[in-house]
């Protein structure tokens, strides 16, 4: 078992050795011999030494030789080890001058203090890991100076009750105070501190009996761990791995004072960083040897700082703005984002670029859609000014139609005068007349609003109806015209209804065109002009409409074109007339197609869809 | 002048009311809803009358009727009444001998001068008509000699000319030419000329049967 010397019983021989001490005046020897008492398995004596060599060895202009020993005085001690450890020194380092002792621990630096008059007479030690309460005790011998540092029990409870809410429970955990290299001062600390809780105390308890009762916690409680060195039964492990061991156990989150403890289970406390301290450490030494006095060397202190691990939060459900003030949170998982940062960014990107495509791609199609709502009025437009530009085909059929009507209204209105004159008037004979009257304006009515319909610029519409009565009032319409033009008209009709849906306006004006197309084509021709419509049902589903003529033909190379907009062989048409019928009936759901008969002439052909 | 109208239109209703206006005008009326009626119930052609005639009918049109009629030697004249006037069907019509072309609505005054014309001529037509039998029927009572006389003396051969392109003397000429003169029963030969002419003998060489438009 080791003694740790106690500190107090120090501090007279130091008062002695210091008038002895040399004067730092004179050049110093460039080298470190950095003393640590600790088990150098563990990760708080790596850090510290990475700190302390980061700073001696970063000098690149004037290499410091380091030197390291390490006393083990956690798992060795007495008089005899120490005086071991004394001649061992005193014989290795005969010929090797040094310029700074660095002295790590408490233990060590009292060893040292009092080796130094024999071995390093006037050589100034820096200490490292020298708490307050311990750096007051010593007073301030000559030639030393150091890192002090600070950690007060009170760090340790406040940071129990930030993440413990309402704690009514400290459990202590440690080794005996008295062993403790940092915590050993908190022992007085502790019933000022935490006045008011239940202390469970398992300090100097063995690792068996530690876990057992870790396991079974109150609700509102939170350990705190110290420094465990031994499981108490002959095995030592570094402070870390014991806490390892705990934590595995324990049922309430675990406060702990030195940083390198928390990847360990610590959920962390005000906290000690022992990469900090070696290197503040080193940089005093740097200045010794650079020529400063020690006295000018001004012991520095670091406090504890308030550092969580974020681990150990997510697991007890611990919340960052629960946490004291300038808390620091270690250990934290990486949030998916942070770890696939280049991917999740590529991601992003292509769901950005993907979202402004589809943002693009429906924009688009809200214009088509707009396009495709409006076509059919375009079509409709289109349409009635191709109505209007044939309505002058149509006069002569409009006065025929108009005057026959007329004509009869006029002789008997006349004759219902001469009879009304006459001295003894035939009153059943004016009646008879005046019914034929009335009727005859009826049917010259009819007339006027057929052709305003036709004229009318009305939009698509759909209606049930009788494509035999279209194509017959169409034919009927364009007798008149075809006489006019010597052209021979016939119409063969199958018998009954032949139902569609669609615009009878717009299916009158494509058979229109059609035919008028055909008269126009044999103007040239000197007799034999002829057109004929034909209708037959292809099965139940469809319904073909042929306008055929004996015209001269459409030339083979034009077949295809005969339908574009503005195509046109005529001197005076305009090309749209063919290309209307087209797109009316392709807004029926039929089609269209021009050929030249074997026998000579064209026929125009369009298939329409019968109403179901 | 009284007669028998011929009213050719499929429009019922137009039918009925020239029927009633004309018949009010006192005239006879005789109705046909197609062309091809009239031709199936020929009018008597001995009284007067004229034909109403629609240029747009179904079946057999008007001026395709108005073509068959003449064809047959019908005299009786052709009012033709139309929705619709177009030059060339008017040309066309007025050129196959129509008496007129109206167009509805016609007014009775103007319908009922037009059928007094054609009425009137009807009556014309038919009294030339008779002449012209009568003087057939004295051609036709010449002996072939005295026909050959009769051809060449009203392209006004001498009788010297006759004789020697028929191989005879002029003498015998002369007698024939006697006989010719009193058979027709015309004093002169300017009189023998002018009924040449009227039955068509000048214009076509030899045949006497030839149609007077």
């Amino acid at each position: 078992m080791i003694r740790i010397i106690s500190i107090r019983g120090l501090i007279f021989g130091l008062l002695l050795l210091a008038p002895a001490c040399l004067s730092a005046a004179e050049r110093r020897p460039f080298s470190v011999l950095v003393l640590d008492q600790s088990d150098l398995r563990g990760p708080f004596y790596y850090q510290l030494s990475a700190g302390l060599r980061g700073v001696l060895g970063g000098n690149a202009d004037a290499r410091v030789t380091v030197y390291g020993e390490n006393l083990d005085l956690t798992r060795f001690g007495g008089a005899t080890y120490t005086e071991s450890l004394k001649l061992h020194l005193q014989e290795k380092y005969r010929d090797r001058p040094i310029g700074v002792i660095v002295a790590i621990g408490a233990g060590t630096l009292e060893h040292t203090l009092r080796w130094r008059q024999e071995l390093w007479p006037g050589t100034p030690i820096v200490f490292a890991m020298l708490d307050e309460t311990d750096f007051a005790k010593l007073g301030r011998p000559p030639d030393v100076t150091g890192v002090v540092m600070r950690i007060p029990f009170a760090g340790a409870m406040k940071a129990a009750r930030a993440v413990v809410p309402g704690l009514d429970t400290v459990a202590l955990v440690g080794d005996d105070w008295d062993r403790q290299v940092l915590f050993s001062h908190w022992d007085e600390e502790i019933p000022a501190a935490a006045a008011g809780l239940k202390v469970i105390d398992l300090v100097g308890q063995k690792m068996a009996d530690v876990r057992k009762r870790v396991a079974e916690l109150p609700e509102h409680s939170a350990i705190i761990y110290s420094a465990m060195f031994s499981d108490g039964e002959g095995t030592f492990y570094p402070p870390s791995t014991a806490l390892g061991m705990i934590a595995e156990k324990a049922n309430r989150p675990i406060v702990v004072g030195a940083e390198p403890l928390l990847p360990a289970g610590g959920i962390g406390g005000y906290v000690l960083l022992p990469s900090e301290i070696g290197s503040d450490a080193a940089r005093l030494a740097m200045r010794i040897l650079a020529g400063e006095r020690t006295e000018d060397v001004a012991p520095v202190t670091r406090e504890a700082k308030p550092l969580f691990n974020w681990h150990q939060m997510q697991r007890w459900g611990v919340s960052e703005s629960s946490l004291p003030e300038g808390s620091q949170v270690h250990l934290r998982e990486p949030t998916f984002l942070e770890r696939y940062r280049w991917q999740s960014l590529a991601v992003f990107a292509a769901l950005f670029i993907q979202a402004g495509l589809i943002a693009f791609l429906l924009h688009e199609r809200h214009l088509r859609h707009d396009a495709e709502a409006e076509s059919p009025n375009r079509m409709s437009e289109l349409a009635h000014v191709n109505r209007q530009a044939t309505a002058g085909e149509l006069s002569s059929s409009i006065a025929h139609e108009l005057n026959q009507p007329l004509g009869s209204i006029l002789a008997n209105a006349e004759t219902a005068e001469l009879i009304l004159k006459s001295a003894d008037p035939d009153l059943d004979e004016v009646r008879e007349i005046l019914a034929d009257i009335k009727r005859d304006d009826q049917r010259a009515g009819e007339v006027i609003r057929r052709l305003r319909g036709y004229l009318t610029r009305a939009p698509f519409e759909t209606k049930d109806i009788d494509l035999n009565q279209i194509l017959g009032e169409t034919f009927e319409f364009l007798s008149v015209q075809a006489s006019t033009r010597n052209v021979a008209l016939y119409l063969q009709t199958v018998p009954g209804d032949i139902r569609i849906k669609g615009d009878p306006v717009q299916l009158q004006q494509v058979i229109l065109n059609l035919v008028v197309n055909s008269m126009d084509a044999m103007a040239a021709i000197p007799y034999g002009r002829t057109v004929i419509g034909r209708v037959e049902l292809n099965g139940g589903s469809t319904a073909e409409i042929s306008i055929s003529d004996s015209g001269p033909g459409i030339p083979p190379d034009k077949l295809a074109q005969v339908f574009d907009p503005f195509f046109t062989t005529k001197d005076q048409g305009m090309g749209i007339g063919l290309s209307i019928a087209r797109t009316i009936i392709l807004a029926h759901k039929g089609r269209i197609w021009a050929e030249n008969q074997s026998g000579g002439g064209a026929a125009f052909h369009f298939v329409l869809p019968l109403a179901a | 002048m009284p007669g028998r109208i011929h009213v050719v239109d499929d429009d019922d209703s137009f039918r009925t009311a020239m029927e009633r206006r004309l018949k009010l005008a006192g005239y006879e009326v005789a109705t046909y809803p197609s062309a091809q009626q009239l031709l199936d119930c020929l009018p008597d052609e001995n009284e007067p009358g004229c034909i109403l005639l629609d240029v747009r009918i179904p079946g057999l049109s008007g001026p395709e009727l108005q073509g068959r009629l003449n064809e047959l030697g019908s005299t009786l004249p052709i009012v033709f009444l139309t929705g619709h006037a177009d030059t060339p069907t008017t040309v066309r019509t007025i050129k196959a001998g129509a008496e007129d072309f109206l167009t509805k609505p016609v007014e009775s005054a103007q319908l009922l001068e037009a059928i007094e014309r054609a009425l009137a001529r009807h009556v014309m037509a038919r009294s030339e008509r008779g002449k012209l039998d009568e003087m057939r029927a004295l051609v036709a009572a010449l002996t072939p000699r005295e026909r050959q006389v009769f051809d060449l003396v009203v392209r006004g051969r001498l009788n010297k000319q006759i004789a020697h392109e028929l191989g005879t003397t002029e003498r015998t000429i002369k007698a024939h030419r006697h006989q010719v003169m009193e058979k027709m029963n015309v004093q002169s030969l300017a009189e023998l000329v002018r009924l040449a002419e009227r039955l068509g003998v000048l214009g076509t060489g030899n045949n006497l049967s030839g149609r007077s438009p």
